[in-house]
C-alpha cells in the first residue's frame, strides 16, 4: 500500500506537478565519468565530516530516481548550502558542475563543484521514487558492516567512500555520528542521521593506524602520527587525495595551504648530517616535476626518517601539506620562486596514475654553445660519452679522499666537452658502449676553456628514456662517431688559448716567428737529435723559491747573490740545450728544469749524483734521449744580446705524441690541401 | 719468400684488390674466422670488407686481433700469404683500423707523393 502511494507520488513529482524531473541514469553516468549535462538529483542524505583543521566536508547521498549513491562530496566552496540549511535532505538540486575522481583502489567519488537548489525539501515532500543504491561492485550494500569493528568499518566493502570520514573522526565520531560508516546500507536502514552504531564506534581509538588499510597505502604512512591530521585533503591517501583537486606545481605559493600536487621525483639526494653551534640534525632533499614545473622539497630530522625510504627517484607521488617558502637560490637551481619543506603534517602517497607527468625536466644546452655561457652557471647537458677516463682518487684540500672521473661528451654540434663526476657517481659510471649521458644541474667552469663538473645536486642519467637521447644515439651511430670534434676542454693548458698552434720547424724561419714585439707560441712534433750534456747541470740556491746559480766559495759554503745569503748546500738544476729536427729543418732549443727532466727521464738531483759517481751512466742518459719523438710546446722570441739578434726557442712543455690525434690532424690537413 | 721481400708491397684494402691481381701486397685487417684446417682464414679491413687468406702451411698458433699479411693477390681475389704479422693488442697503443684505412686512401689518392719504389741502395 505504502509503496504504491510512494510510487504515485514519485510519478506525480517526476512527471507533472512540481516541475522537477530527476535525471534517471545520471548517477550511473556520473560514476562512470560520462558526460551528464546538469543532472537533476535528489539529496537523500547529507553528512558532515569534520576535521581538526580546515573547513568541514559534506558527504551527500544523491538519487536520480533510479539509483542512489553516497559517493558524492560537496566542494568546500558550497559549504554554505548545508550550513544555511539550503541543502537539506530531500531537496532537489541540479548539479551544474562535477568532477569524478577515481581512487587508487578503483572506487569513484563525485565531487560537486557547483549546484543549484531547484526545489526545497518541503516542496518535494519526501524521497522521490524508490531508488536502489548503485552497486557497481557488489560491495556497497553489505549491511553487516554497519556496526562492525573499526577496522572493518574502514574497509572498502562497507563504505562507498572510505577514508576521510574515518581518519578525521576519531574524536568527532561520537558527537557527529558522521564518519566512517557512511554506508549506503547504514543510510538506508536508519533514518538519516541517526547512525547510532556510529556513536559507539570505536573510532575514537584511532584505529586508523593499525587498520588493514585496504584502500590506501598512505594510511600506514606518516599519517599515523596523528589521527587528527586528517583534513580531507590528506586523509585517506587515495580517496581524499584524489577527490581533492590536484593543482599544478607552478601555482603553489605560501598563501595557500590546501593543496595537493602530483609529481615525479627527478632527483633525490642522500641524507646529510650537520653539526654546528646551534645543534645538529640531518636532512635530505629531492626535486619533483609535473607538467607545469618543478620544485625542491627538503625534509629535516623526523621527516627524514619518515620519508627517506618512501621517496624514490623516478616515481610519482601525491604530496600535500608541506610548508612553502621563498627559495634559497644558493642551494637550488630549479626554476621556482618557492621551495618546500616537509613537516609533521605532510603527506606523500605513491600514485599509480602517472600519465602526463614528464619523466624529467631538462633544458639541454648544446655543447657548442657552452662558450656563450658564463662560468659557474648551472646547466643541463646531454651528449654521447665518447670516452671516459678511469676512476682516479685525489685528496682534497680538506684532506679528504675522493674519487673522480672525467668523461668526454660530444653532441650534434660536433663539439666536445669534458665533464667530471665525483664520488659514488664516478665509481659506478659505466662508460662502455659509448652511452648517451645526460646531466641535469652541472656546473660550467672555465677550467681548460670550458668544462663541466657534477655537483652533489646534479642528476646523472645514462641512456635516458627521452627523445633527445634517441636522437643523439641515431646521429652518433650514423655520423657522429667519425666527426673530428673539437674539445672545449683543453686537457693540457695552452698559453695560446684553446687551440694549439701547430707548426713545423721550417715554419719558424719561413714565417719569421718571434720577430714581432711579443713572443709567439707554437706546438710541433719533432725528434731529438742532440742533447748537450756539458753544462747541462748547474748548482742553484737551495731555498725554495730561488733558482739563481750559486757561487762556490770553496770553503764548503755557496753564496746566493739574490738571497744575499750563504748556504752549506745547493740543489742541482737542469738547463738543457738540445737540437730538434723534423722532415724540414732543425732547431736549437732550451729546456729548463721541468721539460729537461721529462726529456731525459731523470730528475736533476739524480743526474747530479750520476755525474759525480758514474760518468758512463750519466752519458748514457743523454744518448737515450736521442731520436725520441715528442710533442713540444714552445715559446719563440727574437732576442738581442750585445748587438746580436737571435731567435730563441724555449720549450715550455714536452708531451708524448698522441698518434691517433696526430694522424687525424694530418689527414685533415691533407684533405684541406687537396680540396 | 725471398722474391717477395725485394718487391714493393703496397698496402691495400678490399676495394683495391682488383687492381693488384697477381701482385705482392700488404693487407692489414682484423682476423675473422679461421678454417679448421688452419690453412685459410678471413680478415676484415677498416671498411668492413672481408678477404680470404690462404697459407701454404697450416697455422701453428692462435690467430686473433689485427694481423698484417704479405702475399700475392690471386685472380679470385684471395691473398696467398707468404708471411703474416700479428699486431699485438696487449702492447703499445691499440691499432685504429678505421684510421689506417683513411691513411690508405690518401696513399692511393696521391701516388705522386707516396711512390711505391724500392730505394736504390749504394
Amino acid at each position: 500500500m505504502r509503496k504504491a502511494k510512494v510510487h504515485n507520488l514519485k510519478e506525480q513529482l517526476c512527471e507533472a506537478g512540481m516541475g522537477v524531473t530527476l535525471t534517471q541514469g545520471a548517477v550511473e553516468a556520473l560514476l562512470k565519468g560520462s558526460e551528464v549535462n546538469n543532472p537533476v538529483l535528489q539529496l537523500l542524505n547529507i553528512r558532515q565530516i569534520s576535521s581538526a583543521s580546515g573547513p568541514s566536508r559534506f558527504r551527500l547521498m544523491m538519487s536520480d530516481g533510479r539509483h542512489s549513491l553516497s559517493s558524492f562530496l560537496l566542494a568546500t566552496q558550497l559549504n554554505n548550502l548545508p550550513e544555511e540549511n539550503l541543502l537539506v535532505q530531500h531537496c532537489v538540486c541540479m548539479l551544474k558542475k562535477t568532477t569524478t575522481n577515481t581512487l587508487s583502489d578503483g572506487r569513484q567519488v563525485v565531487v560537486v563543484v557547483d549546484m543549484e537548489i531547484l526545489q526545497s525539501a518541503e516542496q518535494t515532500g519526501g524521497k522521490i521514487g524508490n531508488p536502489i543504491p548503485y552497486n557497481s561492485d557488489g560491495k556497497l550494500s553489505s549491511p553487516q558492516k554497519v556496526s562492525s569493528s573499526t577496522s572493518e568499518q574502514t574497509s572498502s566493502s562497507s563504505a562507498a567512500l572510505p577514508g576521510p570520514s574515518h581518519r578525521n573522526n576519531t574524536s568527532f565520531s561520537a558527537s557527529r555520528g558522521a564518519g566512517r560508516n557512511l554506508t549506503a546500507t547504514a543510510l538506508m536502514k536508519t533514518s538519516p542521521m541517526k547512525t547510532s552504531p556510529m556513536k559507539t564506534s570505536p573510532m575514537k581509538t584511532s584505529p586508523m593506524k593499525a587498520s588493514p588499510m585496504k584502500t590506501s597505502p598512505m594510511k600506514t604512512s606518516p599519517m599515523k602520527a596523528s589521527p587528527m591530521k586528517a583534513s580531507p585533503m590528506k586523509a585517506a591517501g587515495s580517496s581524499l587525495v584524489s577527490s581533492a583537486k590536484v593543482i599544478p606545481i607552478a601555482s603553489l605559493n605560501p598563501y595557500q595551504s590546501k593543496w595537493t600536487i602530483r609529481a615525479r621525483v627527478t632527483n633525490k639526494s642522500n641524507v646529510r648530517n650537520w653539526s654546528n653551534s646551534r645543534g645538529e640534525g640531518k636532512l635530505f632533499s629531492f626535486e619533483i616535476v609535473d607538467e607545469s614545473g618543478e620544485i625542491k622539497i627538503t625534509a629535516f630530522n623526523n621527516e627524514v626518517d619518515k620519508f627517506f625510504s618512501l621517496v624514490e627517484q623516478g616515481k610519482v607521488y601525491y604530496i600535500s601539506k608541506a610548508t612553502l617558502k621563498v627559495a634559497n637560490k644558493q642551494y637550488t637551481t630549479l626554476k621556482n620562486d618557492y621551495e618546500m619543506t616537509l613537516n609533521a603534517h605532510s603527506s606523500i602517497v605513491p600514485c599509480d596514475d602517472c600519465q602526463g607527468i614528464p619523466t624529467v625536466h631538462c633544458d639541454f644546452v648544446p655543447i657548442g654553445e657552452l662558450e656563450n655561457w658564463d662560468k659557474d652557471a648551472i646547466i643541463d647537458v646531454i651528449g654521447v660519452c665518447k670516452s671516459a677516463e678511469d676512476v682516479s682518487r685525489i685528496t682534497t684540500k680538506s684532506s679528504r679522499e675522493v674519487s673522480k672521473r672525467a668523461l668526454n661528451l660530444i653532441d650534434t654540434t660536433g663539439k666536445e666537452v669534458t665533464i667530471t663526476l665525483w664520488g659514488e657517481e664516478a665509481e659506478k659510471f659505466d662508460g662502455s658502449g659509448q652511452p648517451v649521458v645526460a646531466i641535469k644541474g652541472a656546473r660550467l667552469s672555465d677550467f681548460g676553456g670550458r668544462s663541466l663538473s657534477a655537483l652533489f645536486s646534479s642528476t646523472i642519467m645514462v641512456n635516458p628514456d627521452i627523445p633527445e637521447a634517441f636522437r643523439l644515439r641515431a646521429w652518433y651511430d650514423k655520423e657522429g662517431h667519425a666527426v673530428d670534434s673539437q674539445s672545449l676542454t683543453e686537457t693540457r693548458s695552452t698559453s695560446s688559448g684553446s687551440k694549439m698552434n701547430w707548426k713545423t720547424l721550417s715554419d719558424i724561419k719561413d714565417e719569421n716567428m718571434g720577430h714581432g714585439e711579443k713572443a709567439e707560441y707554437f706546438s710541433c712534433v719533432a725528434t731529438v737529435v742532440f742533447t748537450r750534456k756539458e753544462n747541462s747541470l748547474y748548482q742553484a740556491c737551495p731555498s725554495a723559491d730561488c733558482n739563481k746559480k750559486v757561487i762556490d766559495q770553496q770553503n764548503g759554503l755557496y753564496r746566493c747573490e739574490k738571497c744575499n745569503r750563504e748556504y752549506p748546500n745547493f740543489k742541482y738544476r737542469l738547463l738543457l740545450s738540445a737540437n730538434l729536427a723534423d722532415f724540414g729543418d732543425n732547431q736549437w732549443v732550451t729546456c729548463f728544469q721541468e721539460t729537461a727532466e721529462v726529456l731525459l727521464g731523470h730528475s736533476a738531483k739524480t743526474l747530479g749524483q750520476l755525474r759525480e759517481m758514474d760518468e758512463a751512466a750519466f752519458d748514457k742518459v743523454f744518448q737515450k734521449a736521442n731520436f725520441t719523438t715528442h710533442v713540444f710546446k714552445n715559446r719563440v722570441k727574437l732576442e738581442t744580446y750585445n748587438d746580436e739578434s737571435r731567435v730563441k726557442v724555449t720549450v715550455l712543455e714536452v708531451l708524448p705524441v698522441d698518434h691517433r690525434e696526430y694522424s687525424r690532424r694530418l689527414l685533415r690537413n691533407i684533405h684541406k690541401l687537396a680540396s | 719468400m725471398a722474391g717477395i721481400l725485394d718487391v714493393p708491397k703496397p698496402r691495400i684494402n678490399y676495394s683495391m684488390l682488383s687492381q693488384h691481381i697477381n701482385r705482392a701486397v700488404c693487407f692489414v685487417g682484423r682476423v675473422g674466422k679461421v678454417h679448421p684446417t688452419g690453412k685459410t682464414f678471413t680478415v676484415t679491413d677498416g671498411e668492413g670488407k672481408t678477404v680470404t687468406i690462404e697459407l701454404n702451411d697450416p697455422l701453428e698458433e692462435e690467430l686473433s686481433g689485427i694481423v698484417e699479411v704479405i702475399g700475392m693477390v690471386s685472380s679470385r681475389g684471395e691473398i696467398m700469404a707468404t708471411t703474416y704479422n700479428i699486431l699485438r693488442e696487449d702492447k703499445g697503443i691499440s691499432f685504429d683500423l678505421e684510421l689506417y684505412n683513411e691513411a690508405l686512401k690518401v696513399i692511393h689518392d696521391f701516388p705522386q707523393h707516396y711512390p711505391f719504389v724500392v730505394a736504390a741502395s749504394g
